[in-house]
């Protein structure tokens, strides 16, 4: 081959195909529901270890799918006063809380310009089955500003289908900064105390720095607050995985 | 505490009290004791040898087991047995709050917070009229809250797991977690005839039959069950 130079160009040999192997990829991401961790306090780890067998052997019967607090789902109950004794729920999901059986989460959706919030426990044996339509994580871990949100950030079709994705890869972090509706809001998201990354203040300077009067920075050098889970999580996760 | 399904679709919440080593160390007969029915001494819990005195050290000996940190009598008739869809008694120390105020201890209302009080917000009040001329006894005023005997009646037991000794008691109990409490047959008037003829004879350990691992009330959804439906 010859260059525009007219000189003849030195061989150069073709790129190494890069082989990504899938089912390593799939293997070494793993996801621990949060609600098998359990919290720091004084009871018994038998309590514990109890309720994580109550927890599988549910688990193996209903499939509890992989989500994330910003993720959409769809959740379908027995309900004995509807009239196909069966309501179907979408929404996005704002909160996860509780530990153990009683571990719940909170959907969010605005339906006819009216915001309704459910708040499910994952293992009540009235749901029939809980859907994915789009997992996604987003900058915060509480999207309780929602509700302070404008609402065209908490509207999401009924009859949305399921946004397909690939099982080896990454998790998407939706970097969405959401605009708010004036204040007065139901809490001062701007203070530093509930770390909210995902709202645009659009207030001025003067009222971000007078927040940031109520920071504490000396919170995260704290050891006493440190709780380490990782060996506890990979005790768990062994549990988890022969049981399943 | 725990929450529980039944079939039907309703949440209970649920204790768990577990029975760790718990022997028979006396048996009074009717005679002896001078009351209606017989005693049983039982001990609880495993305790440290040492910090105990000599009298007390005997019982444990001529039971020949282990010493127990808590010994309580029952009154005991011929058959007992705990199976679920029983309704049981929980006694227990209740959490010790120390010296409180008689508005947390009595529950009394107070004073307003503004409107000129001058330092009066939480006390008392009046303690007694005029023509009383003393204070009764009894009258309701501040103290040391808490750390006292107090039972909850009529607990329905919804499960026992009999690999690890764990009942299911419905609701909550007197105490702290892991504190020590006694279990005993419900003496509501309503209750008064479920305890009196058990289905099969108690339980020996030296016996053949085994008992599953779990035992459950006729109403407790259990895990294995697919969702719970409405047709």
């Amino acid at each position: 081959r010859v260059s525009s130079d007219g000189k003849p160009e030195k061989f150069q040999p073709p790129p190494k195909p890069v082989i990504i192997d899938k089912l390593k990829l799939r293997e070494k991401r793993r996801f621990l529901s949060p609600e098998f961790i359990p919290p720091r306090g004084r009871t018994d780890p038998l309590k514990y270890y109890i309720e994580r067998k109550d927890m599988i052997q549910r688990r193996k019967v209903f499939n509890i799918p992989e989500f994330y607090v910003g993720s959409i789902l769809a959740v379908t109950t027995a309900d004995p006063h509807a009239s196909e004794k069966t309501s179907r729920f979408v929404g996005i999901c704002i909160q996860r809380g509780g530990k153990g059986l009683g571990a719940t989460f909170v959907l969010r959706n605005v339906i006819e310009d009216q915001g309704v919030e459910i708040c499910y426990e994952l293992y009540n044996p009235r749901i029939q089955a809980i859907e994915v339509l789009k997992l996604e994580k987003r900058l915060d871990e509480n999207l309780m500003y929602l509700r302070d949100a404008l609402p065209e950030y908490s509207t999401f079709d009924v009859n949305m289908k399921p946004v397909s994705r690939l099982d080896h890869e990454e998790v998407p972090v939706n970097k969405l900064q959401v605009r708010m509706k004036p204040k007065p809001w139901l809490k001062r998201w701007e203070r530093p105390k509930y770390n909210i990354k995902g709202i645009k203040f659009e207030l001025p300077e003067s009222k971000m720095r007078e927040a940031q009067k109520w920071s504490q920075p000396w919170l995260e050098f704290d050891m006493m607050r440190e709780y380490d889970t990782s060996k506890l999580e990979d005790k768990i996760w062994k549990e988890v995985s022969e049981g399943l | 505490m725990m929450p529980i399904w039944t079939k039907s679709g309703k949440r209970h919440s649920v204790t768990l009290l577990k029975v760790q080593d718990c022997h028979v160390l006396r048996y009074v007969s009717k005679e002896e004791s001078g009351g209606k029915t017989s005693k049983l001494l039982v001990g609880g819990k495993n305790g440290s040898p040492f910090f105990r005195s000599e009298s007390a050290m005997e019982i444990f000996k001529e039971a020949g087991v282990p010493r127990k940190q808590k010994v309580s009598t029952f009154n005991v008739t011929d058959d007992a047995i705990i199976k679920p869809g029983q309704f049981v008694d929980v006694t227990a120390k209740t959490i010790g709050k120390g010296f409180q105020g008689v508005m947390k201890r009595w529950g009394f209302k107070g004073q307003p917070a503004s409107h000129g009080q001058t330092k009066t917000h939480r006390r008392p009040g009046a303690i007694s009229t005029n023509k009383a001329a003393k204070v009764y006894r009894g009258k309701k005023m501040p103290g040391k809250m808490g750390n006292i005997y107090r039972t909850s009646y009529g607990l329905k037991v919804w499960r026992i797991n009999t690999k690890h000794d764990i009942i299911y008691v419905n609701g909550s109990v007197p105490g702290h977690t892991n504190c020590l409490v006694k279990v005993r047959d419900s003496k509501l008037p309503t209750y008064k005839d479920c305890n009196k003829n058990p289905p099969f004879p108690t339980f020996f350990a030296d016996g053949d039959e085994k008992l599953p691992e779990d035992l459950y009330d006729e109403e407790v959804f259990q895990f294995t069950d697919p969702s719970v439906t409405y047709a």
